[in-house]
């Protein structure tokens, strides 16, 4: 997903560009024309990104990458096991068991927590309503994108897993996860 | 046109509805829907929590449209054309979630509560309260089954009117007033009621919430299936929701004709059996040490020994409709045999006589309607709350309405407080029926029961429990009783579906419909469906199969859905039977006890995953639905019964359910009740024994194995074994409450502590079947009941002590 496609500003203008060229009579000046946009195109300076050789910080309200469980200042997690985020997902992709909080020793403020937390990244769209069901800001999606998987396992996250801060991108996945 | 006919208009709509009608009621006919939280259709009116308010033109004030019944011309203008009426809701809205934590998203009703569904669609949608709330310890156990969220609740009072009107179990109240108001229980009490679970069901908030579902699912995690409860006969009607193919909750689901709204605590927390981790979804066999198989290969293997053998079918309460048919017609038109019964006690050979009848006679026979509407109802031989709670609860519902109820039982039953009880020794219940017959004038218990079915004019009704059958006499003389006043009678099976294996004919002696097969006329009604029934003598009934079995006449023994060790009334001659039988073969969703004996096991699949139809004690047939996919390869009974038959080079003629359907309805059509021979001929005076008697039945919560792996249900409603003894006999022996007693009857013995109270009638001794430290059927030789001795036993003086003599003499030297 580096800059390799178009960017959404450049189709307006080959479409607009398109459409002159079909109303009129080829003529000299539609050639000189055609090749003035040849060379601006040219000697434009160019979009590709070297991924992964060099990894641009992605864009700082960019949360397009995995999701991350939160945690209070005090270690409980935010999560309260209530399955919102599972309802408002549209790809069915989290799975929540909720539990009661054993009061003397608590994973979480109030009566419930999550027992069981997945998300299954081969579902997710990254669309982000879960963040918006969460009444307690325990979900929010990172801008860590890096995500691959050899198998079904692997892409469904653990809740161990999604409580863990993401690593920074271009992290070597072997080395991160020790598979 | 109803009866008394009332026209009123409602939002500029007329509608016409019988004179009583509340408003809320008129409202909903016409499709417009007044915000409600103590308003139940099943309850008296309240007013409790003032959201219904609507305003009725000519009155000052705002009325509550759930208390205020409809009036001729009356004008009724709600929240839709009112504006007072609706700030009136938006007002009481506000007030309700004044105190209330708006913990929704981790509360159990979170996406199926009315205050959060009411408040969205008639509140005002902002809050205005920035101030701190009040706030409650929560959950309060109520009882290992119901935890209570005091800050949730909102005071509409349905919970305690629910144990005030229908269960008469009067736990819950409201205690203080204004802002501390709060529904409570006595201190030290536990709701100990066997209909708690309802009181959550109809809890409009998450106040009353089931400890075994608490936070288990969320409403829209659930898909839901349509089924009738197979706990007991009542046939209730319940909703069971599945969570990822796992049942998680069964809900009542409303049928007036049957359960009005309610369900008994076992129907909605017992639902764990078909997920037990004792489940089997394979076929077994013992040649391989129990290994795994596959239909395929069983099939032939068992056809193979039931061709040559003799064979004996054994079956539970609980099967189908269509798996009881099926394996009638296996038994008597494959493997030609009428070695059959499902039954687990004696009954006498008059009370199949009894039973055809009740089976076939549709115009005398007794419905939940017939109960509510009696004046007169008479329970023989019936404990209805421990054995059909919901039928328990119509008792009471008729009793409300005015009914006398009289209760012939060795055992004070729960409804104690609204009927009248004659404490009969298990046994005598057939001199009080035979006085009742006759009429006796007098004003003792019998009289008053006989003038005033008398006077019922054709509308009082007869219950008698299926205990009452195993004496030769009294169930015969029961229907003697309603032939004679003119009322209705009921034979109240207690499992699930012994009414549908009654009426398939899963008997020795009766066909499909009730058919006797030792009357030709009868055979040749079934033969002309069937071709020839193979067997033409009466079979053995299930005691006589296991002695036989014990004796090594019988060949292979199939054990279909029931557990013999458990439920047979005589335990000792059960194990003998399973011991020498050649080849015992299990069809069940599990092993359980019968793993030892078995030779092999046929995986059937539970009701949750079966289609079919279940017949409840009235005779209703209701049709089940699968809730989920069968396990493994474990299929419904009736396509292994048909799977053998094919296998045996044979076939029973249907290959889907509709088919089998067709053939049913042919032969369990309605009919006209046989000409039955009357052989009562007088009681002749009571037989007063001076030994004791021990009776037994099951209790309603109880070691049974539907009843696995719901523990909450166990804690809060199971007791320890017990016997119960009339104080008049225990004096005699000079026994105390709370003593241990050793109970010895001819068949083995056994110690429980003892309860001594007036609610057994003299001569008797009452230990339930099944509950945990005693299986009470190693006290019995084939019946519920059993002559027995008890004596205490005190520490130092048991068999193992010196005794006092030696002590005096001193050792040998
Ligand atoms: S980002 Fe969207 S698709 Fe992914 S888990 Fe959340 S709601 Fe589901
Ligand atoms: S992440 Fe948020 S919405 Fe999802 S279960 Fe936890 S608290 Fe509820
Ligand atoms: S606990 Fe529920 S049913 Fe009982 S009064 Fe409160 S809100 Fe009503
Ligand atoms: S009364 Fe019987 S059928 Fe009804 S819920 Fe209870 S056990 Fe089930
Ligand atoms: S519903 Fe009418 S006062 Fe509660």
């Amino acid at each position: 997903m580096s800059g390799t496609s178009p960017t959404p500003e450049d189709r307006p203008v080959d479409r607009a560009a398109d459409r002159a060229v079909d109303r009129r009579p080829a003529g000299w000046w539609a050639i000189v024309k055609g090749l003035g946009t040849v060379f601006k195109q040219a000697f434009r300076p160019d979009n590709t990104e070297q991924y992964p050789k060099e990894i641009a910080p992605p864009p700082e309200r960019a949360h397009t990458g995995r999701h991350r469980l939160n945690r209070h200042e005090n270690g409980l997690e935010k999560c309260i096991g209530c399955e919102l985020c599972a309802y408002a997902c549209p790809a069915d992709a989290i799975w929540v068991e909720g539990e009661d909080n054993d009061p003397d020793e608590p994973v979480s403020p109030g009566e419930r927590y999550a027992k069981d937390y997945q998300i299954n990244y081969l579902r997710c769209i990254m669309c982000g309503l879960c963040v918006e069901a969460c009444p307690t800001r325990a979900l929010t999606l990172t801008s860590y994108y890096e995500m691959a998987f050899t198998s079904r396992e692997e892409a469904i996250w653990t809740k161990e897993q999604l409580l863990e801060p993401p690593p920074p991108l271009g992290t070597d996945p072997v080395a991160r996860e020790g598979r | 046109m109803p009866v008394d006919p009332i026209t009123l208009t409602i939002d500029d709509k007329e509608v016409t509805v019988p004179k009583g009608t509340l408003i809320i009621r008129a409202a909903e006919q016409l499709g417009i829907e007044i915000p409600r939280f103590c308003d139940h259709p099943y309850l008296a009116p309240a007013g409790a929590c003032r959201q219904c308010y609507v305003q009725v033109e000519g009155q000052g004030k705002l009325q509550t449209s759930c208390t205020v019944a409809v009036a001729p011309g009356m004008v009724v203008r709600t929240q839709n054309t009112s504006d007072a009426a609706r700030q009136a809701q938006v007002a009481n809205l506000e007030f309700l979630l004044l105190n209330h934590p708006l913990d929704c998203p981790i509360c159990d009703r979170g996406g199926e509560c009315p205050l959060q569904d009411q408040a969205l669609a008639f509140g005002p949608g902002e809050s205005r309260f920035i101030d701190a709330k009040r706030v409650f310890p929560k959950p309060v156990p109520l009882s290992p089954l119901v935890g209570l969220d005091r800050e949730r609740c909102v005071l509409c009072a349905r919970c305690t009117r629910f144990c005030d009107e229908i269960s008469g179990d009067r736990f819950l109240e409201l205690f203080a007033r204004s802002a501390g108001e709060r529904v409570s229980i006595a201190a030290g009490e536990d709701f100990r009621s066997p209909f708690s679970g309802n009181t959550i069901q109809i809890c409009p908030v998450g106040a009353l919430t089931a400890t075994p579902y608490r936070f288990v699912a969320r409403p829209f995690d659930l898909t839901s299936g349509d089924s009738v409860c197979q706990h007991c006969s009542a046939g209730c009607n319940v909703r069971v929701d599945v969570r990822r193919g796992e049942v998680v909750r069964v809900l009542a689901r409303e049928n007036p004709d049957v359960n009005d709204a309610w369900i008994c605590d076992k129907g909605r927390f017992a639902y764990r059996h078909a997920d037990a981790p004792g489940r089997i979804t394979t076929p077994l066999i013992r040649d391989r040490g129990l290994e795994p198989a596959s239909f395929g290969e069983i099939l032939p293997w068992l056809a193979e020994r039931c061709r040559s053998g003799r064979v004996a079918f054994l079956t539970g309460g609980r099967l189908m409709d269509e798996d009881y048919y099926a394996l009638s017609k296996l038994a008597r038109t494959v493997v030609g045999t009428n070695d059959l019964d499902h039954r687990r006690a004696f009954h006498g050979g008059l009370a199949e006589v009894v039973a055809a009848a009740a089976v076939t006679d549709r115009e005398r026979s007794v419905t939940y309607r017939d109960v509510e509407h009696a004046p007169v109802i008479l329970l023989v031989g019936l404990d209805a709350e421990q054995e059909v709670p919901i039928l328990h609860l119509r008792i009471r519902k008729a009793a409300a309405r005015g009914a006398k109820v009289f209760v012939v039982h060795p055992r004070r039953t729960r409804l104690h407080d609204v009927a009248e009880h004659l404490p009969t020794r298990p046994g005598h219940e057939v001199f009080v029926l035979d006085r009742i017959r006759e009429g006796v004038d007098g004003e003792s218990f019998e009289a008053r029961a006989a003038a005033a079915l008398r006077g019922a004019g054709g509308s009082g009704v007869v219950l008698v429990g299926e205990r009452l059958a195993e004496h030769p006499l009294a169930a015969d003389l029961a229907l003697a009783v309603a032939s004679k006043t003119g009322s209705r009678f009921g034979y109240v099976t207690r499992r699930a579906n012994d009414r549908g294996a009654l009426g398939a004919g899963v008997h020795p002696s009766l066909l499909p419909g009730g058919r006797r097969l030792g009357v030709a006329g009868e055979r040749a009604e079934v033969e002309a469906v069937w071709g020839s029934i193979m067997a033409s003598e009466d079979g053995r009934d299930a005691q006589e199969i296991l002695q036989a079995c014990a004796d090594r006449l019988v060949d292979v023994l199939f054990v279909i859905g029931a557990d013999p060790l458990r439920d047979h009334p005589d335990a000792a001659l059960t194990r003998r039977a399973l011991a020498n039988v050649g080849t015992l073969v299990v069809q069940s969703i599990e092993l359980g006890d019968l793993e030892p004996f078995a030779s092999v096991f046929l995986p059937a699949a539970p009701a949750a995953e079966k289609d079919g139809h279940v017949t409840d004690w009235e005779g209703r047939s209701q049709r089940i639905r699968p809730v989920r996919d069968a396990l493994g390869i474990s299929r419904p009974d009736w396509e292994i019964f048909a799977g053998l038959a094919a296998a045996m080079g044979s076939d029973l003629g249907f290959e889907t359910l509709e088919e089998l359907h067709e053939e049913m309805a042919s032969l369990l059509a309605p009919r006209a009740m046989p000409e039955r021979p009357n052989v009562w001929a007088g009681a002749g005076p009571p037989q007063w024994l001076d030994d004791l008697t021990l009776f037994t039945y099951p209790l309603l919560v109880d070691e049974g194995r539907l009843s696995d792996g719901a523990e909450e249900l166990k804690a809060a409603l199971e007791d320890p074994a017990f016997a119960e003894m009339h104080p008049v006999d225990a004096e005699k022996r000079g026994l105390a409450d709370g003593v241990d007693v050793r109970l010895t009857t001819a068949a083995g013995d056994a110690t429980v502590p003892l309860r001594v109270t007036e609610h057994v009638a003299a001569g008797s001794v009452f230990v339930p079947f099944n509950q945990p430290g005693l299986a009470a059927n190693s006290l019995l030789s084939g019946r519920s009941t059993a002559s027995v001795t008890v004596a205490a036993v005190d520490e130092g003086s048991g068999p193992e002590a010196v005794p006092d003599a030696a002590l005096a003499t001193g050792p040998a030297a």
